[in-house]
């Protein structure tokens, strides 16, 4: 089936959207999903809002999309969480995963649909204390790598000597701690 | 600037220990969660301020009454062995044993989604002192639903837009919100029901962006709705002032003189009444009239008169309590 957006390529999901209490379901393809989704990032709000003021018009309808893979037709893989016992079957069903397990058993699987849901599938934003921790000695290791490899090239090798020391010092702080 | 048509902000952080599976109704994982987080929450001397709440300990009105004010989810509700910490003055909530093991939870007044996430990130950095969240390096904090990873927060903003429903312009409304990654829904009411014309806005996606970047994307739109709203009722008062005042009008006189209120009735005639609050039209300020819709749903009633009413002891109840409010509020 084609993308009901572009009419161009294979359409990979099928996104369920209320219309007048009527649920509609259109099928779009990877790209136009992302399109979709990326268009957040660009803050273009403020300009297709305006646009509602000057051409008050009949209202298209209530749409709610709701994110959901198109269910292939092949069969699904039987696979299952060693650590909580959920099938990847079971997780069709439900949409719930069993356990923070289930990422790892079932990530070949999962991959696919996060990064065409979300655009990159590589997460932005906070990290648990622990990590932040592990963060901030990796961007001072950083730090000191960058000024020892200055200070070798101005041939300050004492200085380089001092540096590369403080840094296996925070390689093993932070092997201590995992 | 102030937006009058945003009646509070709502910041929700998932968050799920990594050793325990995720269905909170199997056999002590909702009890683990529970004595863990509050004894983690005790460790850190965050706790002052925060009451603990199990749901099995609490009445049903209590419990209906806490999911009206939204301090608790309608599943958290529903399960026993789940528990709520609870700052209900801050309207400050660390639901335990939902969907996803914790569920942090901040509501401010008006457009300020910044302040709710500062609130929550300052209680889950207190937790996390003492305990481990599942959290992978590429997807963030897992979550029970995988739509959920990533941040875990759903940021949004609760909304009234009586002229931009009036005109039929929230069907567009929810298109562009989509098209942003954003969602736009009506809040009370069933389907594509939005009594009192009151929508919610929020993000729909939790992975590859930044906290402060949903947060920004969710204000704009909320500020962008907000001044459409406020140009429509300019409009409405240069072009249309007689029948506008006329609508604005039969809503103040039959709230003030009902006896009974059904709760459907009193979500339009309310929302026409705040809308010739924010036009300076009746005598009492928007904000006065912000609380009212969840002050006149039922268990909020049964609590304030202590009496378990039911049919139509409650709509005379509503009509009394929205009488005595608005009274209050005069100027």
């Amino acid at each position: 089936m084609l993308c009901e957006e572009c009419n161009n390529r294979e359409a990979r999901f099928a996104v369920t959207m209320n219309v007048n209490g009527e649920s509609v379901v259109r099928h779009l393809c990877p790209e136009c999903m992302r399109a979709m989704n990326a268009n957040m990032r660009g803050g273009n709000i403020a300009g297709v809002l305006s646009a509602i003021l000057s051409a008050i018009t009949a209202g298209e309808g209530m749409r709610r999309p709701e994110m959901r893979e198109k269910e292939p037709a092949e069969q699904l893989p039987d696979i299952t969480c060693q650590r909580c016992g959920t099938t990847y079957v079971q997780f069709r069903k439900s949409g719930r995963l069993g356990c923070p397990g289930c990422y790892e058993a079932f990530r070949e699987q999962l991959r696919p649909m996060l990064q065409q849901v979300s655009g990159g599938a590589q997460h932005a934003g906070r990290r648990p204390l622990e990590t932040l921790e592990a963060q901030r000695t990796r961007s001072r290791q950083e730090e000191l790598t960058r000024l020892m490899q200055q200070a070798v090239a101005l041939e300050d090798f004492e200085t380089a000597a001092l540096l590369r020391d403080q840094i296996h010092a925070l390689a093993e702080e932070g092997g201590a701690d995992a | 600037m102030n937006h009058p048509a945003v009646l509070s902000s709502r910041v929700r952080l998932a968050r799920n220990y990594e050793d325990l599976p995720f269905d909170a109704h199997r056999p002590g994982v909702a009890e683990t969660c529970v004595s863990r987080t509050a004894n983690a929450l005790a460790l850190s001397g965050e706790d002052r301020g925060f009451a603990l709440l199990t749901m099995a300990s609490l009445g049903e009105d209590r419990r209906d009454a806490l999911v009206e004010s939204r301090m608790i989810s309608r599943e958290l509700a529903a399960s026993p062995d789940s528990a709520v910490l609870l700052q209900e003055d801050d309207r400050l909530s660390v639901m335990m044993g939902e969907e996803d093991h914790l569920r942090i939870q901040a509501i401010t007044d008006g457009l300020s989604l910044d302040e709710a996430a500062a609130r929550c990130f300052a209680v889950e950095d207190a937790l996390s002192r003492h305990v481990r969240f599942a959290f992978d390096d590429q997807l963030g904090y897992l979550t029970a639903c995988p739509t959920d990873t990533g941040t875990g927060m759903r940021a949004s903003l609760l909304m009234h837009l009586p002229m931009l429903a009036h005109h039929k312009q929230m069907g567009s409304v929810s298109s562009i919100a989509a098209k942003v990654g954003l969602n736009a829904r009506g809040y009370y009411g069933e389907g594509n029901e939005a009594l009192g014309d009151i929508y919610q806005i929020s993000n729909q996606i939790t992975l590859g962006r930044t906290e402060a970047e949903v947060i920004a994307t969710v204000t704009a739109l909320g500020e962008q709705l907000s001044e459409t709203e406020a140009e429509l009722r300019r409009n409405a008062l240069a072009e249309r002032r007689t029948a506008t005042e006329d609508k604005i009008f039969r809503a103040w006189g039959i709230l003030m003189n009902a006896r009974l209120l059904p709760l459907k009735e009193f979500y339009s005639l309310w929302s026409a009444l705040r809308l010739g609050a924010v036009l300076g039209l009746v005598p009492v300020s928007p904000e006065s009239l912000d609380s009212l819709p969840v002050e006149v749903q039922d268990a909020h009633l049964r609590a304030y008169n202590e009496k378990p009413l039911t049919g139509e002891d409650l709509d005379a109840a509503r009509a009394a309590r929205v009488q005595s409010v608005i009274r209050a509020a005069k100027r």
